[in-house]
């Protein structure tokens, strides 16, 4: 099996549930990924004070984004870059169709970008007849394959070597073993030629530096830099949030980005790119476009639930960390971004309020991805926030929509309420066997499918209340009034985003 | 064609302003201003206080830098003077077997006499006059020795600035590094470099500024270390001072 099937996530999860291939292979990969950022980070130390520092320094820039943009955007054009603008995926493609036809291009090279992926820039230039290859490792694997990536930073984590060596025989035209070191040559020299024939280089970006107007690359394989480097002509698609105002900013990134996203202290490139080469230069591209892209973005800014989502630096952390994630893997959320942030970028980039009812359900809420988050994104609240907006919009189920007017009646009247424990006190006595009910019967199957119901006791907690409460009175202690404010102020400021100077 | 028509590039030029001005008006009144926000304070810029002061002594820093630089795969060398990298260098280029090297065009790289001392080898140094006869060379050299402009021992990064004289080619095309460090342009911190880039006037600032942390590597197939994958295969660095 290739990549899960089905219309929703819970069908998705299903099928990917029973590719034992597929589940052993995140599990494995997701695992060593999570011990790696473990121990870089108890080995860094304080980790704690810079996650807090990179949160700091990216609700900043978000919240004066029209300023570090604007500032990003003056001097990178001084250093001779044409910026573009692209309010949606199809203005962000066609440009760089644009600029492609202009320039004759038969060929591009693409490194790593999370964002061609949003605007399957692949597709529009195999429309025109031009070639367009990806040269990240893994990114080549699943371009090859003809599926979408399955994880932020290991796009092929779902393949094991076994199917990548078919798909790089394939290839090859002749068969390949299962040995990475093999596969992995055989793509350094296919992808050799393809860099210095190509007419095009296409990059991502990690993050804009205002200051500069440079482009900051981060990568191992060093195929980024060739994409930079050998074209004539070089394009970067940068997502609109991706600044951070200064080099030195630059250093709480490089610290929190590579030791969450795989356990290094930096990866094995880091490249400022600031415009094309200079009139003496001898590489490098003559030609440097970024084009920027807002593509349901903006959508977020001025939304206190949803603006800290903008903060995020694509580690991938939160997926590795997601018990969800790691089960279902990363074909069965709809769209390009899988796991924690996935769920809840997805349908906010889409505007798709339909699709809330099914991702913001695959998560237990159990709050690892925000643990994981290096910007302390608080993934798992947003999760129900995304849940209160479906019920607001009327998205709800038709069974769930009565079981909670039937909770409303019951819980709004304590007469309603002693009865209908009454009768069920007296009515689960034909399902309780051991304390338990396990039936599946009617409206109960929803949750006794995956596990017990307790049995309702003989005396509700209600009815032993008026013993209860001396018992209580007794032993119960003020609460101190430092305790009682800070609680206040949690209670306060819940739901209206982080704060920032 | 090196550079697009001028017509075509005015017209998108055109495009740009026209685009821009909705495009970060959108964004200004999303954040509930009517006009860009004005030059914000930035208390937090940088690295925390406490790591800002955060330093190695001397000793300390080559030795971290080195077992940073061979952890993550790479081999390191020491020298005193710049006198006894000419040994090392050819010893290095004899047991890979290499048979061609290219460098960047500076006077502390050609006085390391490689001609003389490795005639039965092909030497080139970068001539930006001739990008297309160096990119060429540079792709069918088998090492490629750069003069690194800084180093950081912290993460085991040495760091190479792109010029008329230093292409970005040099450093990624061969299948062997090798980088020659002077331990006074070693620091302890990322941020310590940082400062020091951000400092070069615009005018000046050069249009790759790359920081490489040893060989090109890979986890892509099954997470499973691959080295040398698009980039140098063997980094050596070599430290003098």
């Amino acid at each position: 099996m290739s990549k899960p099937q089905g219309s929703n996530v819970k069908e998705r999860a299903k099928s990917a549930l029973k590719d034992e291939f597929l589940i052993d292979a995140v599990k494995f990969t997701t695992e060593r990924l999570k011990n790696g950022k473990k121990a870089a980070t108890a080995e860094h130390g304080n980790w704690e004070e810079w996650r807090e520092r990179g949160r700091q320094i990216r609700l900043h820039t978000i919240a004066h984004l029209d300023y570090y943009l604007s500032q990003f955007i003056a001097n990178a054009r001084a250093q001779g870059v044409h910026v573009h603008f692209a309010p949606e995926a199809k203005d962000a493609a066609r440009i760089a169709v644009e600029i492609a036809k202009h320039r004759g291009a038969k060929s591009v090279v693409k490194s790593k970008s999370m964002v061609s992926e949003e605007v399957h820039i692949n597709e529009a230039f195999e429309k025109l007849g031009i070639e367009s290859i990806e040269s990240d490792l893994g990114e080549y694997i699943i371009q090859l394959a003809n599926e979408p990536p399955s994880h932020i930073i290991i796009p092929a984590i779902h393949k094991n070597r076994y199917q990548i060596a078919e798909l790089l025989s394939k290839e090859a035209g002749e068969t390949l073993p299962p040995e990475t070191k093999i596969l992995a040559g055989f793509a350094r020299r296919k992808l050799r030629d393809k860099f210095l024939e190509a007419d095009i280089g296409l990059t991502g970006c990690n993050f804009g530096i205002a200051e500069t107007g440079s482009v900051v690359i981060f990568e191992n394989e060093g195929n980024a830099r060739m994409v930079s480097t050998v074209p004539k002509t070089q394009i970067t698609l940068m997502g609109m949030e991706r600044l951070i105002p200064s080099w030195d900013d630059l250093e709480v990134m490089a610290t929190l980005l590579p030791r969450s996203a795989t356990g290094q202290k930096l990866t094995v490139y880091m490249s400022g790119i600031t415009g094309p080469r200079r009139e003496n230069d001898g590489d490098g591209p003559e030609e440097m476009h970024i084009i920027i892209v807002d593509n349901g973005r903006s959508l977020q800014l001025g939304d206190p639930d949803f603006q800290e989502l903008l903060n995020c630096i694509r580690c991938g952390a939160c997926l590795n960390a997601c018990p969800v994630y790691r089960h279902i893997g990363g074909h069965s959320y709809p769209g390009t971004y899988s796991g924690p942030i996935g769920a809840v970028l997805t349908p906010a980039l889409n505007k798709n309020t339909q699709e809330w009812q099914d991702i913001a359900n695959a998560s237990s809420l159990c709050g690892a991805c925000y643990e994981a988050c290096p910007v302390k994104i608080p993934l798992h609240d947003m999760l129900v926030y995304l849940r209160n907006r479906k019920v607001e919009r009327g998205y709800t189920a038709s069974g769930e929509k009565m079981a909670m007017q039937g909770f409303k009646l019951l819980m709004g009247s304590h007469k309603w309420f002693r009865q209908a424990v009454k009768a069920g006190q007296i009515g689960q006595k034909l399902l309780v066997r051991d304390g338990y009910i396990r039936s599946q019967i009617g409206p109960l199957g929803g949750w006794t499918a995956y596990r017990h119901i307790p049995a309702l006791p003989k005396r509700s907690f209600r009815e032993q209340w008026a013993g209860l409460s001396s018992e209580v009175e007794k032993s119960i202690r003020p609460m101190p009034d430092e305790m009682k404010k800070r609680m206040e102020q949690t209670v306060q400021a819940r739901g209206k985003g982080g704060h920032h100077a | 064609m090196s550079k697009s028509d001028p017509a075509f590039l005015a017209k998108l030029s055109k495009e740009s302003q026209e685009a821009e001005k909705l495009f970060i008006g959108n964004i200004a009144s999303r954040l509930g201003r009517s006009a860009i926000s004005p030059l914000p304070a930035h208390p937090f810029r940088g690295a925390p206080e406490f790591w800002t002061s955060y330093e190695l002594e001397r000793e300390e820093r080559i030795a971290r830098f080195m077992s940073n630089w061979q952890a993550a795969g790479g081999f390191t060398e020491r020298a005193d003077s710049m006198s006894e990298i000419p040994d090392i260098v050819a010893r290095i280029l004899g047991e890979l077997n290499a048979k061609s090297t290219i460098r960047q065009n500076l006077p502390e790289l050609k006085q390391l006499g490689l001609e003389e001392r490795l005639p039965e080898l092909r030497h080139d140094a970068w001539d930006s006059l001739d990008a297309e006869g160096s990119l060429r060379t540079a792709e069918q050299a088998d090492a490629g020795i750069v003069l690194a402009d800084y180093a950081v021992a912290y993460t085991g990064s040495m760091i190479v600035m792109s010029s008329a004289d230093k292409g970005r080619s040099v450093s990624l095309l061969p299948n062997i590094l090798i980088a020659i460090i002077s331990a006074d342009r070693m620091y302890t911190r990322l941020g310590e470099v940082m400062s020091r880039v951000a400092a070069v006037p615009g005018d000046q600032f050069p249009a790759g500024i790359h920081f490489i942390s040893g060989p090109s590597r890979s986890s892509d197939i099954e997470n499973d270390l691959t080295i040398g994958v698009h980039g140098p295969g063997v980094a050596y660095a070599l430290i003098v001072g």
